[in-house]
Protein backbone atom coordinates (compact mmCIF):
# COMPACT_ATOMS: atom_id res chain seq x y z
CA UNK A 1 0.00 0.00 0.00
CA UNK A 2 3.16 2.15 -0.02
CA UNK A 3 2.01 5.14 -1.89
CA UNK A 4 5.12 7.09 -3.98
CA UNK A 5 6.70 9.74 -2.24
CA UNK A 6 7.67 13.31 -3.70
CA UNK A 7 10.85 14.02 -4.13
CA UNK A 8 12.07 17.32 -3.13
CA UNK A 9 15.61 18.88 -3.18
CA UNK A 10 17.01 21.13 -0.67
CA UNK A 11 19.94 22.96 0.62
CA UNK A 12 19.33 22.43 3.71
CA UNK A 13 16.87 20.71 5.96
CA UNK A 14 16.36 21.38 9.56
CA UNK A 15 14.41 18.61 11.63
CA UNK A 16 13.30 20.47 14.43
CA UNK A 17 10.83 24.14 15.08
CA UNK A 18 12.32 24.79 18.47
CA UNK A 19 14.28 28.23 19.12
CA UNK A 20 17.61 26.13 17.89
CA UNK A 21 15.60 25.14 14.58
CA UNK A 22 14.33 28.52 13.95
CA UNK A 23 17.25 30.58 14.46
CA UNK A 24 19.22 27.98 12.25
CA UNK A 25 16.68 28.10 9.54
CA UNK A 26 16.57 32.22 9.71
CA UNK A 27 20.75 31.74 9.39
CA UNK A 28 20.18 29.75 6.64
CA UNK A 29 17.71 31.10 5.04
CA UNK A 30 19.63 34.24 5.04
CA UNK A 31 22.63 32.87 3.63
CA UNK A 32 20.30 32.55 0.82
CA UNK A 33 20.21 29.05 0.81
CA UNK A 34 17.06 26.53 0.11
CA UNK A 35 15.99 25.83 3.24
CA UNK A 36 13.50 23.15 4.75
CA UNK A 37 12.25 23.15 8.17
CA UNK A 38 10.45 20.13 9.33
CA UNK A 39 8.71 20.00 12.51
CA UNK A 40 6.30 16.89 14.16
CA UNK A 41 3.82 19.25 15.68
CA UNK A 42 3.90 22.67 16.46
CA UNK A 43 6.69 25.48 15.79
CA UNK A 44 8.13 26.94 18.74
CA UNK A 45 9.18 23.82 21.02
CA UNK A 46 9.51 23.35 24.45
CA UNK A 47 9.84 27.22 24.66
CA UNK A 48 5.83 27.20 23.94
CA UNK A 49 5.46 25.61 27.61
CA UNK A 50 6.76 28.53 29.36
CA UNK A 51 4.01 31.21 30.63
CA UNK A 52 6.62 33.78 31.42
CA UNK A 53 10.25 34.23 29.88
CA UNK A 54 12.20 36.61 32.02
CA UNK A 55 15.74 36.28 30.58
CA UNK A 56 15.84 36.12 27.17
CA UNK A 57 17.76 39.18 26.19
CA UNK A 58 15.74 41.95 24.39
CA UNK A 59 12.14 40.59 25.88
CA UNK A 60 12.07 42.84 29.34
CA UNK A 61 7.98 42.57 29.47
CA UNK A 62 8.01 38.60 30.24
CA UNK A 63 6.46 37.54 27.13
CA UNK A 64 5.09 34.31 26.98
CA UNK A 65 7.74 31.63 25.34
CA UNK A 66 5.16 31.20 22.47
CA UNK A 67 4.81 34.90 21.33
CA UNK A 68 9.29 34.91 20.99
CA UNK A 69 9.28 31.83 19.23
CA UNK A 70 6.66 32.74 16.86
CA UNK A 71 8.13 36.00 15.38
CA UNK A 72 11.25 33.86 15.10
CA UNK A 73 8.95 31.74 13.03
CA UNK A 74 7.70 34.95 11.06
CA UNK A 75 11.39 35.86 10.42
CA UNK A 76 12.87 32.77 9.67
CA UNK A 77 9.33 32.89 6.82
CA UNK A 78 10.66 36.34 5.66
CA UNK A 79 14.19 35.16 4.86
CA UNK A 80 12.30 31.94 2.64
CA UNK A 81 12.28 29.29 4.88
CA UNK A 82 10.19 26.26 3.61
CA UNK A 83 7.68 24.98 7.01
CA UNK A 84 6.44 21.47 6.80
CA UNK A 85 4.55 19.97 9.91
CA UNK A 86 5.03 16.42 9.87
CA UNK A 87 7.31 13.53 11.59
CA UNK A 88 10.32 12.43 9.83
CA UNK A 89 9.99 8.99 9.68
CA UNK A 90 13.86 8.36 8.47
CA UNK A 91 17.58 9.37 7.63
CA UNK A 92 20.36 8.69 6.24
CA UNK A 93 22.42 11.10 6.72
CA UNK A 94 26.14 9.17 5.30
CA UNK A 95 27.53 11.08 1.65
CA UNK A 96 26.80 13.40 0.14
CA UNK A 97 23.31 13.52 -0.28
CA UNK A 98 21.57 13.40 2.58
CA UNK A 99 18.15 11.43 2.48
CA UNK A 100 15.21 12.64 4.60
CA UNK A 101 11.61 10.89 4.75
CA UNK A 102 8.22 12.00 6.01
CA UNK A 103 5.47 9.40 5.22
CA UNK A 104 4.55 11.74 1.36
CA UNK A 105 7.62 12.64 1.20
CA UNK A 106 11.17 12.16 0.41
CA UNK A 107 13.49 15.33 0.70
CA UNK A 108 17.50 15.64 -0.39
CA UNK A 109 19.81 17.91 1.26
CA UNK A 110 23.04 18.73 0.99
CA UNK A 111 23.01 19.42 4.60
CA UNK A 112 20.88 18.77 7.60
CA UNK A 113 20.63 20.36 11.02
CA UNK A 114 19.38 18.23 13.93
CA UNK A 115 17.44 20.25 15.95
CA UNK A 116 14.72 17.47 18.26
CA UNK A 117 15.09 18.66 21.16
CA UNK A 118 13.75 16.26 24.27
CA UNK A 119 10.99 15.42 25.87
CA UNK A 120 10.13 14.88 29.53
CA UNK A 121 11.23 11.67 31.05
CA UNK A 122 7.93 9.93 32.58
CA UNK A 123 7.83 7.67 35.90
CA UNK A 124 5.99 4.44 33.93
CA UNK A 125 4.05 3.82 37.14
CA UNK A 126 0.91 2.62 36.59
CA UNK A 127 -2.01 4.83 34.85
CA UNK A 128 0.59 7.35 33.97
CA UNK A 129 -0.48 7.83 30.39
CA UNK A 130 -4.03 8.42 31.71
CA UNK A 131 -3.19 11.75 33.69
CA UNK A 132 -0.33 13.63 31.41
CA UNK A 133 -0.54 16.90 30.72
CA UNK A 134 -3.82 18.62 31.13
CA UNK A 135 -4.98 15.78 33.46
CA UNK A 136 -2.83 16.19 36.46
CA UNK A 137 0.32 15.11 35.71
CA UNK A 138 2.94 18.38 34.70
CA UNK A 139 6.32 18.84 33.66
CA UNK A 140 6.71 22.37 33.80
CA UNK A 141 5.55 24.76 37.25
CA UNK A 142 5.88 27.89 35.32
CA UNK A 143 3.10 26.67 32.91
CA UNK A 144 1.04 25.27 35.78
CA UNK A 145 2.03 27.11 38.98
CA UNK A 146 -0.76 29.42 39.18
CA UNK A 147 -3.84 26.73 38.75
CA UNK A 148 -2.78 25.20 41.68
CA UNK A 149 -3.22 28.44 44.13
CA UNK A 150 -3.72 27.02 47.55
CA UNK A 151 -3.81 23.66 46.54
CA UNK A 152 -1.57 20.68 47.43
CA UNK A 153 0.77 19.48 44.70
CA UNK A 154 3.66 16.46 44.45
CA UNK A 155 6.78 16.92 43.09
CA UNK A 156 8.84 13.40 41.55
CA UNK A 157 12.53 14.20 41.96
CA UNK A 158 15.58 15.68 43.43
CA UNK A 159 17.75 17.35 40.94
CA UNK A 160 17.99 20.87 40.30
CA UNK A 161 14.85 21.29 38.07
CA UNK A 162 12.94 19.29 40.63
CA UNK A 163 13.81 21.30 43.69
CA UNK A 164 14.00 24.54 42.08
CA UNK A 165 10.93 24.36 40.43
CA UNK A 166 9.41 23.13 44.02
CA UNK A 167 10.37 26.19 45.43
CA UNK A 168 9.23 28.12 42.86
CA UNK A 169 5.59 26.24 43.11
CA UNK A 170 5.50 27.33 46.89
CA UNK A 171 4.74 30.72 45.94
CA UNK A 172 1.50 29.36 44.66
CA UNK A 173 0.19 26.14 46.11
CA UNK A 174 0.02 25.62 50.09
CA UNK A 175 1.47 22.03 50.52
CA UNK A 176 4.55 20.83 48.22
CA UNK A 177 5.28 16.85 49.04
CA UNK A 178 8.37 15.72 47.31
CA UNK A 179 9.25 12.31 46.67
CA UNK A 180 13.08 11.56 46.44
CA UNK A 181 14.32 8.27 45.90
CA UNK A 182 17.23 8.48 48.17
CA UNK A 183 18.00 8.43 52.07
CA UNK A 184 16.99 10.77 54.08
CA UNK A 185 18.47 14.10 53.77
CA UNK A 186 20.27 13.36 50.02
CA UNK A 187 19.46 15.47 47.08
CA UNK A 188 20.70 15.51 43.45
CA UNK A 189 20.27 18.98 43.24
CA UNK A 190 23.08 21.98 44.78
CA UNK A 191 24.11 22.94 47.96
CA UNK A 192 22.37 25.87 47.92
CA UNK A 193 18.55 24.55 46.65
CA UNK A 194 18.84 21.49 48.86
CA UNK A 195 19.61 24.17 52.50
CA UNK A 196 16.86 26.30 51.15
CA UNK A 197 14.37 23.49 50.12
CA UNK A 198 14.89 21.83 53.37
CA UNK A 199 13.84 25.18 55.41
CA UNK A 200 10.77 25.72 53.61
CA UNK A 201 7.62 25.32 55.65
CA UNK A 202 5.72 24.38 52.67
CA UNK A 203 8.11 21.66 51.55
CA UNK A 204 7.50 18.29 52.90
CA UNK A 205 9.91 15.12 51.72
CA UNK A 206 8.58 11.74 51.38
CA UNK A 207 12.69 9.66 51.47
CA UNK A 208 13.10 6.58 49.66
CA UNK A 209 9.97 6.83 47.96
CA UNK A 210 9.22 5.94 44.27
CA UNK A 211 5.73 6.00 41.99
CA UNK A 212 3.67 3.32 42.18
CA UNK A 213 0.60 4.32 40.63
CA UNK A 214 -1.46 7.23 40.04
CA UNK A 215 -5.05 7.41 40.50
CA UNK A 216 -8.46 9.42 40.22
CA UNK A 217 -11.84 9.66 38.45
CA UNK A 218 -11.08 11.65 35.26
CA UNK A 219 -8.27 13.48 37.00
CA UNK A 220 -5.98 12.77 39.01
CA UNK A 221 -6.53 13.26 42.83
CA UNK A 222 -4.17 10.55 44.33
CA UNK A 223 -0.46 9.39 43.98
CA UNK A 224 -0.18 6.55 45.39
CA UNK A 225 4.12 6.69 46.19
CA UNK A 226 6.23 3.13 47.43
CA UNK A 227 8.61 3.15 49.91
CA UNK A 228 11.47 0.95 48.38
CA UNK A 229 12.95 0.31 52.06
CA UNK A 230 9.86 -1.34 53.34
CA UNK A 231 7.52 -1.63 50.28
CA UNK A 232 4.74 0.34 52.08
CA UNK A 233 2.25 2.19 49.39
CA UNK A 234 1.39 5.77 51.11
CA UNK A 235 -1.62 7.07 48.68
CA UNK A 236 -0.85 10.95 48.64
CA UNK A 237 -4.05 13.43 47.60
CA UNK A 238 -3.29 16.05 45.71
CA UNK A 239 -4.07 18.14 42.81
CA UNK A 240 -1.20 18.19 40.60
CA UNK A 241 1.93 16.22 40.10
CA UNK A 242 4.74 18.11 38.81
CA UNK A 243 7.43 15.27 37.24
CA UNK A 244 11.15 16.30 36.84
CA UNK A 245 12.90 13.81 36.31
CA UNK A 246 14.93 14.43 33.66
CA UNK A 247 14.53 15.03 29.96
CA UNK A 248 15.09 12.66 26.66
CA UNK A 249 16.73 13.65 23.93
CA UNK A 250 14.94 12.98 20.81
CA UNK A 251 17.66 10.65 19.10
CA UNK A 252 15.92 7.45 18.34
CA UNK A 253 16.00 8.12 14.89
CA UNK A 254 19.87 9.09 14.05
CA UNK A 255 21.41 6.67 17.16
CA UNK A 256 22.84 4.47 14.21
CA UNK A 257 24.34 6.89 12.30
CA UNK A 258 25.60 9.90 14.41
CA UNK A 259 27.54 9.96 18.45
CA UNK A 260 25.50 10.06 20.82
CA UNK A 261 26.42 10.23 24.57
CA UNK A 262 25.34 7.43 26.72
CA UNK A 263 22.34 9.71 27.61
CA UNK A 264 21.79 9.82 24.11
CA UNK A 265 22.74 13.72 23.28
CA UNK A 266 23.84 14.36 20.35
CA UNK A 267 27.72 15.26 20.69
CA UNK A 268 28.83 18.17 18.78
CA UNK A 269 31.74 20.59 18.67
CA UNK A 270 31.68 24.22 18.91
CA UNK A 271 30.91 24.16 15.04
CA UNK A 272 27.94 22.29 15.91
CA UNK A 273 29.48 19.85 13.34
CA UNK A 274 28.54 15.94 14.78
CA UNK A 275 30.71 12.92 13.69
CA UNK A 276 28.69 12.84 9.98
CA UNK A 277 30.36 15.82 7.45
CA UNK A 278 27.65 17.99 6.84
CA UNK A 279 25.47 17.06 9.14
CA UNK A 280 25.20 19.66 12.64
CA UNK A 281 23.32 20.08 15.71
CA UNK A 282 21.72 22.75 18.13
CA UNK A 283 19.64 23.41 21.06
CA UNK A 284 18.27 21.02 23.86
CA UNK A 285 19.71 18.16 21.65
CA UNK A 286 22.90 18.34 21.64
CA UNK A 287 25.14 17.43 24.91
CA UNK A 288 25.28 20.73 26.96
CA UNK A 289 26.01 22.48 29.99
CA UNK A 290 23.06 25.00 29.66
CA UNK A 291 19.30 24.32 28.11
CA UNK A 292 17.99 27.68 27.31
CA UNK A 293 16.35 29.73 24.91
CA UNK A 294 19.06 32.10 24.25
CA UNK A 295 21.94 29.08 24.29
CA UNK A 296 19.52 27.32 21.55
CA UNK A 297 19.42 30.31 19.46
CA UNK A 298 23.50 30.55 20.14
CA UNK A 299 24.29 27.38 18.71
CA UNK A 300 21.39 27.63 15.83
CA UNK A 301 23.24 30.48 14.66
CA UNK A 302 26.56 28.52 14.33
CA UNK A 303 24.59 25.47 12.93
CA UNK A 304 22.79 28.18 10.36
CA UNK A 305 26.15 29.45 9.61
CA UNK A 306 28.25 26.09 9.86
CA UNK A 307 25.91 25.16 7.08
CA UNK A 308 26.25 27.66 4.67
CA UNK A 309 29.83 27.38 4.95
CA UNK A 310 30.20 23.27 4.48
CA UNK A 311 27.81 23.90 0.99
CA UNK A 312 30.13 27.11 0.28
CA UNK A 313 33.06 24.68 0.52
CA UNK A 314 31.51 21.48 -1.21
CA UNK A 315 31.08 23.40 -4.17
CA UNK A 316 34.59 24.74 -4.42
CA UNK A 317 35.99 21.17 -4.03
CA UNK A 318 34.18 19.57 -6.61
CA UNK A 319 34.13 23.06 -9.20
CA UNK A 320 37.84 24.55 -8.67
CA UNK A 321 39.78 21.80 -6.86
CA UNK A 322 38.35 18.94 -8.91
CA UNK A 323 37.98 20.32 -12.09
CA UNK A 324 38.24 17.75 -15.10
CA UNK A 325 38.96 20.60 -17.33
CA UNK A 326 42.76 19.93 -17.11
CA UNK A 327 45.10 18.92 -14.52
CA UNK A 328 45.23 20.43 -11.27
CA UNK A 329 47.69 21.53 -8.93
CA UNK A 330 46.58 22.47 -5.50
CA UNK A 331 48.58 23.88 -2.80
CA UNK A 332 47.70 23.40 0.57
CA UNK A 333 49.47 25.36 3.02
CA UNK A 334 49.19 27.12 6.46
CA UNK A 335 49.67 31.12 5.97
CA UNK A 336 51.09 31.27 9.58
CA UNK A 337 54.48 29.24 8.58
CA UNK A 338 57.02 30.90 6.96
CA UNK A 339 58.88 28.90 4.77
CA UNK A 340 55.28 27.13 3.95
CA UNK A 341 54.88 30.98 2.78
CA UNK A 342 58.00 31.52 1.29
CA UNK A 343 57.32 28.11 -1.31
CA UNK A 344 54.17 30.38 -2.71
CA UNK A 345 57.01 31.91 -5.71
CA UNK A 346 58.10 28.39 -6.37
CA UNK A 347 54.25 27.42 -7.05
CA UNK A 348 53.91 30.52 -9.01
CA UNK A 349 56.94 29.48 -10.68
CA UNK A 350 55.36 26.38 -11.65
CA UNK A 351 51.90 28.27 -12.82
CA UNK A 352 53.96 30.52 -14.90
CA UNK A 353 55.74 28.01 -16.53
CA UNK A 354 53.24 25.46 -17.58
CA UNK A 355 51.05 28.82 -18.62
CA UNK A 356 47.37 27.68 -19.21
CA UNK A 357 48.68 23.82 -19.19
CA UNK A 358 47.57 23.43 -15.52
CA UNK A 359 45.37 24.66 -12.91
CA UNK A 360 46.51 26.14 -9.70
CA UNK A 361 44.93 26.68 -6.71
CA UNK A 362 45.87 27.71 -3.25
CA UNK A 363 44.42 26.41 0.15
CA UNK A 364 45.18 27.91 2.97
CA UNK A 365 44.20 25.84 6.15
CA UNK A 366 44.39 28.77 8.59
CA UNK A 367 41.06 29.53 8.83
CA UNK A 368 39.51 25.69 8.21
CA UNK A 369 41.05 22.50 7.17
CA UNK A 370 37.45 21.51 5.60
CA UNK A 371 38.75 21.51 1.92
CA UNK A 372 42.32 19.61 3.11
CA UNK A 373 40.44 17.49 4.88
CA UNK A 374 38.33 16.50 1.74
CA UNK A 375 41.72 15.81 -0.01
CA UNK A 376 42.82 13.97 2.74
CA UNK A 377 45.56 15.75 3.43
CA UNK A 378 46.75 16.15 7.75
CA UNK A 379 49.91 17.55 7.46
CA UNK A 380 51.00 20.83 5.78
CA UNK A 381 52.51 21.70 3.58
CA UNK A 382 51.58 19.22 0.79
CA UNK A 383 50.89 19.49 -3.07
CA UNK A 384 48.13 17.44 -4.79
CA UNK A 385 47.90 16.53 -8.00
CA UNK A 386 44.91 15.47 -9.78
CA UNK A 387 43.79 14.77 -13.33
CA UNK A 388 39.66 14.19 -14.98
CA UNK A 389 38.72 15.17 -10.70
CA UNK A 390 40.99 12.27 -9.63
CA UNK A 391 43.70 12.89 -7.12
CA UNK A 392 47.17 10.93 -9.22
CA UNK A 393 49.76 11.98 -6.82
CA UNK A 394 49.88 13.72 -3.06
CA UNK A 395 53.39 15.40 -2.18
CA UNK A 396 53.23 15.67 1.84
CA UNK A 397 56.01 18.37 3.40
CA UNK A 398 58.96 16.63 1.91
CA UNK A 399 59.02 17.69 -1.74
CA UNK A 400 61.21 21.07 -3.97
CA UNK A 401 59.82 22.61 -7.02
CA UNK A 402 61.74 20.50 -9.11
CA UNK A 403 60.54 17.06 -7.40
CA UNK A 404 56.36 18.73 -8.28
CA UNK A 405 57.21 20.05 -11.89
CA UNK A 406 58.75 16.27 -12.86
CA UNK A 407 55.36 14.75 -11.75
CA UNK A 408 53.21 17.74 -13.09
CA UNK A 409 54.49 17.40 -16.27
CA UNK A 410 53.85 12.95 -17.13
CA UNK A 411 50.17 14.21 -15.94
CA UNK A 412 50.18 16.69 -18.67
CA UNK B 1 -5.65 5.13 -2.14
CA UNK B 2 -8.14 8.02 -2.42
CA UNK B 3 -7.38 11.08 -1.55
CA UNK B 4 -10.78 13.10 -0.27
CA UNK B 5 -10.90 16.45 0.16
CA UNK B 6 -12.99 17.95 3.36
CA UNK B 7 -13.94 21.49 3.40
CA UNK B 8 -14.21 22.96 7.07
CA UNK B 9 -13.72 26.66 6.15
CA UNK B 10 -15.24 29.03 8.53
CA UNK B 11 -15.85 26.38 11.00
CA UNK B 12 -14.89 26.68 14.46
CA UNK B 13 -13.89 23.94 16.81
CA UNK B 14 -15.02 21.23 17.55
CA UNK B 15 -16.48 20.98 14.36
CA UNK B 16 -13.95 20.26 11.83
CA UNK B 17 -12.67 17.63 14.33
CA UNK B 18 -15.94 15.79 14.53
CA UNK B 19 -16.27 15.87 10.88
CA UNK B 20 -12.80 14.70 10.34
CA UNK B 21 -13.74 11.69 12.74
CA UNK B 22 -16.66 10.71 11.26
CA UNK B 23 -15.07 11.20 7.53
CA UNK B 24 -12.32 8.98 8.34
CA UNK B 25 -14.63 6.20 9.07
CA UNK B 26 -15.65 5.97 5.85
CA UNK B 27 -11.90 5.91 4.38
CA UNK B 28 -10.38 2.52 3.30
CA UNK B 29 -6.91 1.45 5.16
CA UNK B 30 -4.24 3.61 2.75
CA UNK B 31 -6.81 6.73 2.22
CA UNK B 32 -5.18 9.97 2.52
CA UNK B 33 -7.65 12.61 4.76
CA UNK B 34 -7.69 16.47 3.58
CA UNK B 35 -8.98 18.53 6.01
CA UNK B 36 -9.11 22.10 4.71
CA UNK B 37 -9.48 24.41 7.96
CA UNK B 38 -8.79 28.53 8.80
CA UNK B 39 -9.26 28.24 12.54
CA UNK B 40 -6.42 28.42 14.67
CA UNK B 41 -7.76 25.93 17.19
CA UNK B 42 -8.59 22.86 14.57
CA UNK B 43 -4.56 23.53 13.93
CA UNK B 44 -4.23 21.82 16.90
CA UNK B 45 -6.88 19.72 17.93
CA UNK B 46 -7.71 17.54 14.48
CA UNK B 47 -3.90 16.58 14.44
CA UNK B 48 -3.30 15.92 17.59
CA UNK B 49 -6.39 13.39 17.28
CA UNK B 50 -4.97 12.24 15.02
CA UNK B 51 -1.61 11.56 15.91
CA UNK B 52 -3.20 9.83 19.12
CA UNK B 53 -4.71 7.40 17.04
CA UNK B 54 -1.32 6.29 15.15
CA UNK B 55 -2.51 8.06 11.74
CA UNK B 56 0.35 9.56 9.41
CA UNK B 57 -0.28 13.64 9.67
CA UNK B 58 0.94 16.85 7.83
CA UNK B 59 0.33 19.77 8.90
CA UNK B 60 0.46 22.60 5.44
CA UNK B 61 -0.03 26.40 6.00
CA UNK B 62 -1.55 26.99 2.73
CA UNK B 63 -2.06 30.41 3.37
CA UNK B 64 -1.88 32.74 6.09
CA UNK B 65 -4.07 31.56 8.54
CA UNK B 66 -5.12 28.69 6.39
CA UNK B 67 -4.09 24.84 6.75
CA UNK B 68 -4.42 21.53 5.35
CA UNK B 69 -4.06 18.86 7.50
CA UNK B 70 -3.34 16.01 5.79
CA UNK B 71 -4.27 12.43 7.39
CA UNK B 72 -3.06 9.13 5.95
CA UNK B 73 -5.42 5.83 6.85
CA UNK B 74 -2.82 3.56 8.62
CA UNK B 75 -5.13 1.41 9.99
Amino acid sequence: MAREKVVENYDVIVIGGGAAGLTAGIYAGRARLKTLLLEKSLVGGLATYTNEVENYPGFPNSPKGEDITNLMKEQAKKMGVVFKLTDVKSVDLEGEEKVVETFRNKYIAKTVILATGGRPRITKAKNEENYLFDKGISFCATCDAAANTGKTVVVIGSGDAAIEEGMFLTKFADKIIVSVLHDEGKMDCNEIAKEAALQNPKMSFMWNTVVESFEGEGHLDTVVLKNVKTGDLIPISCDTCFEFIGYIPNTEIFKDQINLTPQGYIVANEKMATNVEGVFACGDVVEKWLKQIATAVGDGAIAGFAAEKYIAESECFHDIILQKEKPGLTYIYNAVDAPSREFLTSVKKIEEGLIGQVQVNRVDVYKSTGLADRLNIKEFPAVVLTKNGKIVHSFIQDFTEESILREVKEII
Amino acid sequence: MNEVVLDCMGEACPVPLIKAQNKLKELALGDLLIVQIDHSCAMKNVPEWARKEGYNVEVEEVDDGEWEVIIEKTK
